[in-house]
């Protein structure tokens, strides 16, 4: 292996040739092949139990997501302006392009199930908006005697009424957003304000805020990086090559990406991210010892100090690259795609900078020379402070360990904090614009989110049963009274208590399921024939054999949705006597089972890397008490992360839980780097000396290395968008905690372990 | 104006529209009115079995009993549900009129509630039973409603036919137009088209069978289809009998408590 690599310093020009020219076609490709893939429901994996029901029962009933639109008029809204508003944004939305007529929902479309004298109608609530304030008077009492509409299109207070526009999970872009606030914004007036949100409004801007507000830090990201890179190895030359590692390495993941049709995923922003803090390691160690021998040799030509370079390095780099790629490629473990794709090309990606580092960075030095640094003589000086620092910590082994020991078991404590969510709207700025109509919303109305219960029974005609129904409407009832998380409840019951209390001349004593079956089902009947039976599909299927229970939510966050859920499955017994299943659909239930999957993946691949780290790292040196050694930093950083995680209440979601991935390739390279230095400068059968050699030599590079990639991430600390924020200050923190570990505790280890000198002495 | 110039201007949009009058013998209105007054005896009875069937294919099939008569230029209708057996004997009478503008009425016995409720209908956009036809698709609309125009003709079903555009003479109507198929010299509608509100193609009928019975043409199945949601209706008629003499007590109040 050092054989060919050496043989091709003598091609310097080629090899930087070739990689240039198959970086421009990777490049290309990239370019005009990619594409960003932002509806949600591609990430789940489609055979999935829970998704492939949520995904036929969202067919069985219609559910879709909803756009919300709040029409405001702080004087009330019954007057002819605001209702006039309502039917006219109701018909522009009805006529809108995504958006299909009957999925309108608002005062101008719902049907006002009423008792006459003689019987019973349906119809609407107005068609034209009433002048007269006596008419506007008999639509408000109208309004207020239905609890089908008062409280869910109007609010309690009659001064907020919703218009609510359901749309396929595909329609939602950049565009239609953009159409719909302008189409709500045009009918704003001084007594009217028009407020927009819903899941697919949070979904969306979420979808182009996180990688917009990326676009806008990474490049200030690599600049401080490439500045601090600059710093510490005081070359612009080796800077760049060290960047060009990386730079290359995501081209090439990305090109590959592009050349399989792979589209890019919102987790496939995070393979930079990786190659950043990952990449730039083997380059701070090459140079590191480059710049040992040249300090040791200063006599030696470039061709000399590179061929050792090579010799000495590329076994570490080979390893460090090699193990982190299998660490990457365990995630293939996990049964969601783009993580699987996040997976493989990272690792990709790793190995890419391990070519890149031993062939790209020895070319680069071929052809412009070896580094020029300035400032010699510091270096040499501060030979005293790393091997002061091993002699300390090795002094004091027990007080590290001690400490060690406290910050595990705090971190332990705060693991048992950390809790899952897969909401979209706490990623937002607490004061943002979107946040602030969710609670607006939420404060006046039932809730923003939904949840959809769906009953499942093997009996046509089931869901005409009173006994059934009974249950049904008292567990809504219960749910709605006992929770203040679950703001409102709408099924199928909803409608025959309606009935049977028109029916029975408005009397409030019958608004409740009669207990006739026959009744029931003649009731339902008559609503056929008198409303829109398309309604009636949206709660229960045509055989009455399934039926969608909706919940209204007051937040689309994990805790809200698990509450709910817990209060519902408290009935699970009951329907279970009577033949019926319960599921759960809908995005918000998608997104939390989908979180749910992904943690498990991460920590099955976290573990399963974990032993496959081992075993490598055991194998390479030869020695399976190496490989334990080696993957405490590892194990450290992960504890130490999900602790932090939980004390500071920073949930796992889809982003947070892959970092765990950073602590496994950070950990490799700083844990391997550190042993081969320890096992190379063991020869001399000092145990201090070699850990102070150890820590001149491999140290030195590990803090830079910790440095440079700290310091970029700490930049996205000033990011717009929270979850940036929480992902720089994360990889920093996983980071900081690598290299604190490796360089004491596992150094403490080492030492204790007496590993290389028991065999020297043996031998 | 004197007779005579009246007389004068009779003459000369003869003169003008000549040719087209010569070369097509009636008008839209004409053919509307044509099927709309095409005599299918005075009372009938009959056996309607109409099926719903959703976009998946889902099917729900309701059997129904159906008694209708002439009371001059108004019509009565009573329907008894025999299956599904949880709707058995709920009955349903339907009053329309001949004069335009008058709405329907419209009564329901919910045998289960032991009482008859009107159904009030504001327009004549309500859907009959659930179906996808609402009482005017079922050929309830007086052709004077809508202006007609003859757009071309056409064979459907290898019978030529003429093909009307009907457009509402008020505005707010739920159709923006239909385009009716009219066999001609037979005066049946085997093909509508509706468009809605917005113009856009919303109904698809087409008339499936068609029967001679007591020397009156009677449709006998026919499909609707909802091309925007999906939805279709099939209705069918048996054991029909045409002026077998129906009383017209049978079609009160009292009748629809009692059941078949």
């Amino acid at each position: 292996m050092s054989k060919f690599l050496i043989k091709l310093l003598h091609y310097p020009r080629t090899v930087l040739i070739v990689l240039l020219v198959l970086t421009v076609v990777f490049f290309a490709k990239m370019i005009t092949n990619s594409r960003m893939e932002t509806d949600l429901d591609e990430y789940m994996p489609k055979d999935h139990p829970a998704f492939s029901y949520s995904d036929q029962a969202e067919e069985w009933f219609n559910i879709k997501d909803g756009i919300i639109i709040a029409v405001e008029n702080k004087a009330g809204i019954y007057n002819q302006q605001t209702l006039g508003t309502v039917r006219d944004l109701t018909k522009k939305f009805q006529g809108m392009e995504g958006i299909e007529k009957k999925d309108v929902t608002s005062l101008y479309t719902a049907d006002n199930i009423v008792g006459t004298e003689e019987g019973l109608d349906v119809k609407a609530f107005y068609t034209v908006p009433p002048e007269e304030q006596e008419e506007l008077t008999a639509l408000q009492n109208r309004v207020r005697s239905n609890d089908m509409a008062f409280g869910r299109l109007v609010s309690e207070d009659e001064t907020v009424t919703l218009i609510i526009a359901a749309i396929n999970d595909d329609v939602f872009s950049q565009e239609f957003y953009r159409e719909i606030l302008k189409t709500a914004e045009a009918y704003e007036s001084e007594s009217i304000q028009i407020h927009v949100a819903g899941r697919p409004i949070v979904e969306g801007t979420m979808a182009l805020l996180g990688p917009a507000d990326m676009k806008k830090m990474v490049p200030i990201v690599i600049a401080v990086i490439i500045l601090v890179l600059y710093l510490s190895l005081r070359s612009a030359r080796s800077t760049l090559l060290t960047m060009g590692v990386v730079l290359l390495s995501t081209v090439w993941a990305f090109g590959l990406m592009s050349f399989f049709s792979i589209p890019i995923y919102a987790v496939s922003t995070m393979i930079p991210v990786m190659l950043i803090a990952i990449g730039v390691a083997d380059g701070i160690h090459l140079y590191s010892h480059l710049q040992h021998f040249t300090d040791r040799n200063p006599q030696a030509t470039k061709l000399e100090a590179v061929t050792d370079m090579i010799r000495e390095m590329w076994k570490p780099v080979v390893m460090t690259s090699v193990t982190t790629a299998v660490g990457f490629v365990s995630l293939l473990t996990s049964q969601v795609y783009p993580i699987k794709y996040f997976g493989l090309f990272t690792a990709f990606g790793v190995l890419g900078a391990m070519v890149f580092s031993l062939v790209l960075i020895p070319a680069g030095i071929m052809v412009f020379n070896l580094p020029r640094r300035k400032n010699k003589k510091e270096s040499k000086s501060a030979f005293h402070i790393p091997s002061g620092i091993a002699a300390g910590i090795i002094k004091y082994r027990s007080a590290t360990l001690f400490v060690t020991i406290a910050v595990i078991v705090f971190a332990l404590i705060g693991i048992q904090k950390v809790w899952i969510n897969s909401s979209f709207l706490d990623k937002f700025e607490r004061d943002s614009e979107i946040v602030l109509t969710d609670a607006f919303i939420n404060q006046h109305f039932g809730g923003t989110s939904t949840l959809n219960l769906v009953l499942d029974s093997k009996e046509n005609d089931a869901f005409k049963s009173p006994e059934v129904l009974s249950l049904v409407y008292t567990m809504q009832n219960s749910v709605t009274d006992s929770l203040h998380a679950v703001g409102n409840t709408f099924s199928l019951t909803n409608y025959i208590a309606r009935m049977n209390k028109v029916m029975h001349a408005d009397d409030e004593a019958f608004n409740s399921i009669p207990d006739d079956q026959d009744l029931i089902a003649q009731y339902l009947l008559l609503y056929e024939m008198s409303g829109d039976p398309e309604n009636l599909w949206k709660v229960v299927d045509y055989d009455f054999r399934k039926m969608n229970v909706n919940f209204q939510l007051k937040s689309d966050n994990s805790k809200t949705i698990n509450t709910a859920i817990a209060a519902l499955e408290e009935y699970r017994d009951d329907f279970d006597k009577l033949g019926i299943t319960m599921n759960y659909a809908g995005s918000g239930y998608k997104g939390l089972v989908f979180t749910e999957l992904i943690l498990e993946g991460q920590i099955m691949s976290l573990i399963l890397s974990l032993f496959i780290i081992i075993g490598l790292l055991g194998l390479m040196f030869k020695s399976i008490k190496i490989g334990l050694i080696g993957s405490v930093p590892i194990v450290i950083t992960a504890v130490i992360g999900f602790g932090v995680m939980g004390w500071m209440n920073i949930p796992l979601n889809t982003t947070t839980a892959l970092l765990s991935s950073i602590a496994v390739g950070i950990g490799i390279d700083f844990a391997v780097h550190f042993l081969e230095q320890y096992k190379l400068h063991s020869v001399s059968g000092d145990k201090l000396l070699t850990a102070q050699r150890t820590m001149d030599h491999s140290g030195i590079a590990i803090l830079l290395n910790a440095v440079v990639v700290i310091s970029g991430f700490l930049v996205l600390l000033f990011s717009v968008f929270p979850p940036n924020r929480e992902l720089g200050s994360l990889v920093s923190l996983n980071m900081f905690v690598s290299f604190i570990g490796t360089l004491t505790i596992m150094l403490i280890m080492l030492n204790k372990s007496n590993v290389y000198f028991n065999k020297s002495k043996e031998q | 104006m004197k007779n005579s110039a009246w007389l004068l201007i009779v003459f000369l949009l003869t003169m003008v529209s000549s040719p087209y009058l010569f070369a097509q013998s009636k008008t839209g209105l004409q053919v509307i009115e044509s099927v709309y007054n095409r005599p299918n005896g005075s009372d009938m009875s009959a056996d309607l079995t109409m099926t719903l069937i959703n976009a998946r294919g889902d099917q729900r099939v309701r059997k129904i009993k159906q008694f209708s008569k002439e009371f001059g230029k108004d019509e009565k209708k009573i329907m008894f549900f025999i299956s599904p057996a949880d709707v058995k004997n709920t009955s349903f009478m339907n009053w329309s009129y001949g004069d335009a503008g008058k709405d329907d009425d419209q009564w329901i016995y919910l045998p289960a509630l032991k009482k008859t409720k009107r159904i009030s209908s504001d327009s004549k956009s309500d859907y009959f039973m659930g179906s996808d036809f609402t009482y005017d698709d079922l050929g309830d609309r007086l052709p004077s409603e809508d202006n007609h125009k003859i757009l071309k003709e056409e064979k459907v079903q290898d019978e030529l036919c003429y093909v009307i555009e009907s457009k509402s003479k008020n505005s707010g109507y739920m159709y923006s137009k239909t385009i009716t198929w009219v066999v001609k010299d037979k005066w049946v509608a085997v093909k509508k088209e509706f468009y809605d509100e917005e113009g856009k193609l919303l109904k698809i009928l087409t008339v499936e069978e068609y029967k001679t019975i007591n020397n009156f043409l009677i449709v006998t199945k026919t499909l609707i289809k909802n091309i925007q949601t999906n939805h279709a209706t099939e209705m069918k008629l048996e054991n029909i009998i045409i002026d077998g003499g129906i009383s017209n007590d049978k079609f009160t109040e009292r009748t629809m408590t009692k059941g078949l």
